[in-house]
Parts: C-alpha cells; structure tokens; sequence
C-alpha cells in the first residue's frame, strides 16, 4: 500500500496528492469526473442513487398525499390515475408510502453502516496497531459476533431493545462491525511492515504520531469502500426487521412494514401492495451495490471479493 | 491433520460458550416486562404486586442471572431447552415437528445454488465479456439486490393468480407424505438457492479466472490435454476451494434468510417459528432458537474449515 504502487489510492486519484492551488469543491469535482469516465456503469447507477436520496429528503414535497392520511372512500384501490401505485387496506396512498419510506429505509441504512463501519474500522486500527493480549480478546468477540448470521443477530438485538428508529439503527451496525474489524486489522497489519512506516519509527516517530499520521490515512480508502458496499446489505435487513414486525413500529411507512401489512389485508394480498415496496427496496439496493462496486474497483481493486 | 482438527473443534467448543452468553445477555436486557408479553398490557394491571412476583419466581426470572444461566444450560444438557410462554410444547418438541422441513429446505437450496451458480461460472469465465458472461453478471447482479421474502411473496401471488395453485400450508414429514412435502419446501428452496447461487457464481467466476492464468493450467494446455478436461481436472478443483468457503458463509444466509422467506410463503418450518415468538416477545423460545441457529451455524463452518483443510495441505500446515 505504498504510494509508489501504481494502483495504490494515490494513483487511482482518490487520495490526492497535496494540490494546493486547487479549492476543495474543485478537486471533489475533478474526482467525480475521473469516476464518470472510469466507471461509466457505477457512475449512472450513482446517479440514480442521488435521485433517490433527493426524493428521500425532498419526501413531503414529492409524495402526492400524506402517507398517513386515511381515505376511506378509496380503500384497497388498485392503481389509477388518482393513485398511482393504488391504496392499502385502510385507504393511504402506496405511492406516498414508498416515496416516505425511502427516507426511514436510507436514514436506518446511512446511520447503521456509518456507526458500525467506524466502530469496527477503529477496533480493528487499535488491533492491529497494538496487537498482543488485546487483539487476541478482541478477534474472540469478533468470532463471537460473526457466528450469528446478520440478521438474526440484528433481530435478537431489536427485539431486546424494544422497536424504534435507534434501536433498529443500533441493531444492524452491531452487524457491520466485524466486518470494519477484521479487514481494517488487516491493512493495518500489512501497513505496520512497510519500509515507510519502519523508517519513521527509526527516527523516533511516537505511537500516537504513527498511527494518525501514517496509518490511518492509508484505511480511508479501505473505510470507504466498506461503508458503501454495506449500504445495501443494511437497507435489506432494515428491509427484513421490518417485514417479521421487529423494525420500526407501524404506523411509519417503511418498505418492511409495508409488505408485512399486505400480508395482512388478507389471505390473498393485492399485488400492488407487495410489487411497489419491494421493487422500491430492489431498486435502491441495487444503486448502491453497483455504485460500491465502482468506487471500490476505482479505489482498490484488490479488495474485490475481500469485502 | 488431526490436531488441526482438535484445534478447530476446541475453538469451536469455546465459540460454542461466547456464543450462549452472549444470547442470554440479549435476551435478559430486555426492557419490556416479559409478564407484560403474557397477559398484555392490561391484564398486567390486574395483577397484584404479589401475583406478579410469584409468577416471575414461578418463571425463574427472579433468581441471580446466573443460576438462571446455569438452568437454561442444564436445560439444553438435558434435551428439553425448557418451555415456550404460550405454547404447551417445550421448545424440543417444537424442533422436532418443524426442524426438519428448514434443514430440508437449508439442503436444497444449497444443492440448487451449486447446480445453478457453478455451471454459470464456467461459461462466464470460459468467455469473460461474452454476451452469456455478460447476461449471467447482470441476472447475479439483480440477485444480490432482491430481498428473499420479497421475491417469495411476488412468486406465490404469481402462482395464485397464474394458475390458482397455492402450496399445502399444513406440515407434512418427508417420508409419510412426499408430495406435499416437496411441494412445501420447493419454494423458500428456490428462492434462496437462487440467491445464494449469485453469490456463488460471481466468487467461482472471478476464482477461476485466477486461476485460468496459473502457469500449470498453461503447462496442462501446453501437453496437449483437450480443454474440457484442463478446466475440469486441473482448473476447478483449485478454484472451488474459496467457493466452497463461501458456501459456509452463506448457510448463515439460508439460516437467517429461511425466517423472512418461510413469513412469505407460509411454511410451518423453524423460521416461522421464529418470526411468531418474535412477535409474542417469547424469550424462552428466542433464546434457545438463537442459541440453536449460531451452534448449527458454528459447526457447519467447522466443517467447511476441515473439508478445506482437508483439500488443501497448504492450510492444514499453516
């Protein structure tokens, strides 16, 4: 992970090298173009992400009607052209309930991943760096959290804690640290035998100066492409919490939620009712793999299949 | 090859033990009053300071955290894993009518994901950029981003509406009534056997075009063996070994993914069982299905990590 490597972060133009003359907003703009150009596919599939995170924050403005709103004049309508994707059981608009579910579903995904990525990516600095009796305890928990499956883990922990926007948020990034720990560990432990990091402990650079100063910039890019190929596992198990009824209690509209109402409207569920919330989930998930595939294979190709 | 496996079952064993106090810690956090759960919030009122507290004791919950750690272990010692809060079954009775029909389905799905992901594999890697390679990418693609249940509950609108069918909802064992099995257990098989096979299929593909360019794929080239044969006695066998890794993982997958799926198709199989003691907040029940699910999921990883120990002497000497 040297700078002299031709794939490293430096030269893949993610990391810059100091450009002084440059603003910042400049060198993000240039860096956006070098990933248009590079990642035609991700870059579009970015785009697509942006629409939705705009629709997302922009909900109230988008949504046709209030997503709580019961009419009870239009109750289990199937699409028209005064709703769009149809209403539910008790007469709310589908489409103004996916439109608002997307905010619950990509807070619940941004806040998980971004928590648990950063706990795990500075246990595992912290292991890696000191090593001895404390990477051996912590990589036991690690093995300890990893031998529940995902979402079983985020379901026992949801359901201990009682349902809510927090509990759900805390649930899943549980689930994503040991994935920040074992691969941030490492890199850290790759990096600790590197020439560079060897001479500036030769001329008496502290622990702490080593570690700020040499390696941590160096799992940026690392952290990074974790947190963006975890967007989509974390919408999906959102997702999931809320369709076996542990996510975010109802009436909020989430996409869990909704399929797991639908399946309540009777023996037989309306199809719009189930089509909607899951292509919702389907499509966002897939903006956000295909947009990690790209910023990882830009950034560092080698960690394909490693995250 | 021996004391790697006694080393692999030890740290199993001590998994084994996080693992169960971990689950009971989660489960004893809970906030939520589990008489509440039982008699809901009004019948709760009802009762009588002294009431709830004789109930408690007469749950066991009123006792240090842990002897009522020690009982649940002797519990699941003794076979019976202690009882449910609103069912007369012990937890053992329920493994024993619903288990089956998860691991069949965990069994086929994961048999359909090699069946249908390795094949694929080969002719992406055979022609990388290929129109097939490229087709097979984009399905796997869309795979990954597809949520289980949600594809479930699409396939059983779509074989009601379709063809008016619906799989019998009623539990049926394998051997007393094979039909009605099958026709149970096809559906969540698929479903995550199609998933997983994306997985799979992208991992054996981008290993195989590793190990395509290794210099002994060349040198068997070189002596003239025909390709069919270079690829399936010299090239796969090396490249299935991290497919077979990731195979381990992804029983976590089938594990976990069986509980929303078998919500969406109705199955009377443990993942349902799970998802309606999710919902009567029944810890007893959670607690022993958790703890069973991470053991299954502990020691079918063990033996993954001895197959390719077993495979592969590179490892077995590490």
């Amino acid at each position: 992970m040297t700078a002299t490597e031709p794939d490293s972060p430096i030269a893949a133009g993610l990391v810059l090298p100091r450009y002084t003359e440059a603003s910042l907003p400049r060198r993000f703009g240039h860096v956006l173009l070098r990933f248009a150009r590079r990642q035609p596919l991700s870059a579009f599939w970015g785009v697509i992400a942006a629409l939705i995170i705009v629709v997302a924050v922009a909900a109230p403005v988008v949504a046709p009607y209030d997503p709580l709103r019961s009419d009870f004049r239009r109750m289990q309508k199937s699409p028209d052209e005064k709703n769009w994707f149809g209403t539910d059981q008790i007469g709310r608009d589908t489409l103004s309930r996916v439109i608002h579910g997307s905010r619950t579903s990509l807070t619940v995904a941004f806040a998980a991943v971004l928590l648990g990525t950063t706990v795990g990516a500075l246990w595992g600095l912290a292991c890696g760096f000191f090593g001895g009796r404390f990477d051996i305890i912590s990589q036991r928990i690690i093995e300890f959290l990893q031998s529940f499956p995902d979402l079983i883990l985020a379901m026992a922990i949801a359901m201990a804690l009682g349902g809510g926007l927090g509990t759900v948020i805390v649930a899943i990034a549980i689930t994503r640290i040991p994935f920040g720990g074992r691969i941030i560990r490492a890199v850290v432990l790759s990096l600790k035998e590197m020439a560079y990091v060897e001479a500036a402990r030769g001329l008496g650079a502290s622990s702490r100066r080593l570690m700020f100063r040499h390696i941590l910039p160096q799992c940026i890019a690392p952290y990074l492409i974790l947190a963006t190929t975890h967007l989509g596992v974390a919408i999906i198990i959102e997702a999931a919490l809320g369709f076996l009824g542990v996510g975010i209690p109802p009436p909020t509209p989430t996409w869990g939620n909704m399929l797991a109402d639908s399946l309540n409207a009777g023996l037989v569920p309306p199809w719009w009712l189930v089509l909607f919330p899951g292509a919702a989930i389907t499509l966002t998930v897939l903006a956000f793999n295909l947009l990690g595939d790209g910023i990882r294979d830009m950034l560092d190709p080698r960690l394909r299949g490693a995250v | 090859m021996f004391s790697y496996i006694v080393r692999r079952l030890a740290f199993g064993a001590l998994t084994v033990l996080g693992v169960s106090i971990v689950v009971f810690l989660i489960m004893r956090i809970l906030p939520g009053d589990p008489l509440t759960a039982i008699f809901g919030p009004e019948g709760l009122t009802k009762l009588s300071a002294e009431q709830r507290a004789s109930l408690i004791a007469e749950l066991g919950l009123s006792k240090p955290l842990i002897v009522q750690y020690g009982e649940w272990v002797r519990d699941i010692a003794s076979g019976s894993f202690g009882h449910s809060f609103f069912r007369a079954e012990s937890v053992a009775d329920m493994l024993q009518r619903r288990a089956p029909l998860t691991a069949e389905i965990a069994l086929l799905s994961v048999i359909l994901s090699w069946v249908v992901g390795i094949p694929v594999a080969i002719v992406s890697a055979l022609r990388p950029n290929s129109i097939g390679d490229n087709v097979a990418r984009v399905i796997s693609i869309l795979f990954l981003a597809v949520p289980g249940f949600w594809l479930g509950m699409l396939i059983v609108l779509g074989l009601l509406f379709g063809f008016g069918y619906r799989a019998p909802l009623a539990g049926a064992s394998l051997l007393q009534d094979p039909q009605a099995n099958l026709q149970i257990v096809i559906g969540p098989a698929v479903v995550l056997g199609l998933g997983q096979a994306a997985y799979i299929a992208r991992m054996a593909r981008s290993s195989l075009l590793e190990v395509i360019r290794e210099d002994y794929v060349r040198t068997a080239r070189a002596k003239g063996f025909p390709g069919r044969r270079v690829i399936f006695a010299h090239a796969l066998p090396n490249a299935l070994l991290p497919v077979i890794t990731l195979s381990g993982v992804l029983l976590g997958f089938v594990l976990a993914g069986s509980i929303p799926v078998e919500r969406a198709f109705g199955t009377p199989g443990l993942g349902f069982a799970m998802f309606i003691a999710v919902n009567e907040r029944d810890i007893f029940v959670m607690q022993n299905l958790i703890f069973l699910y991470a053991v299954v999921f502990v020691m079918l990883n063990i033996a993954v990590d001895i197959t390719i120990a077993w495979l592969d002497p590179r490892i077995r000497l590490q």
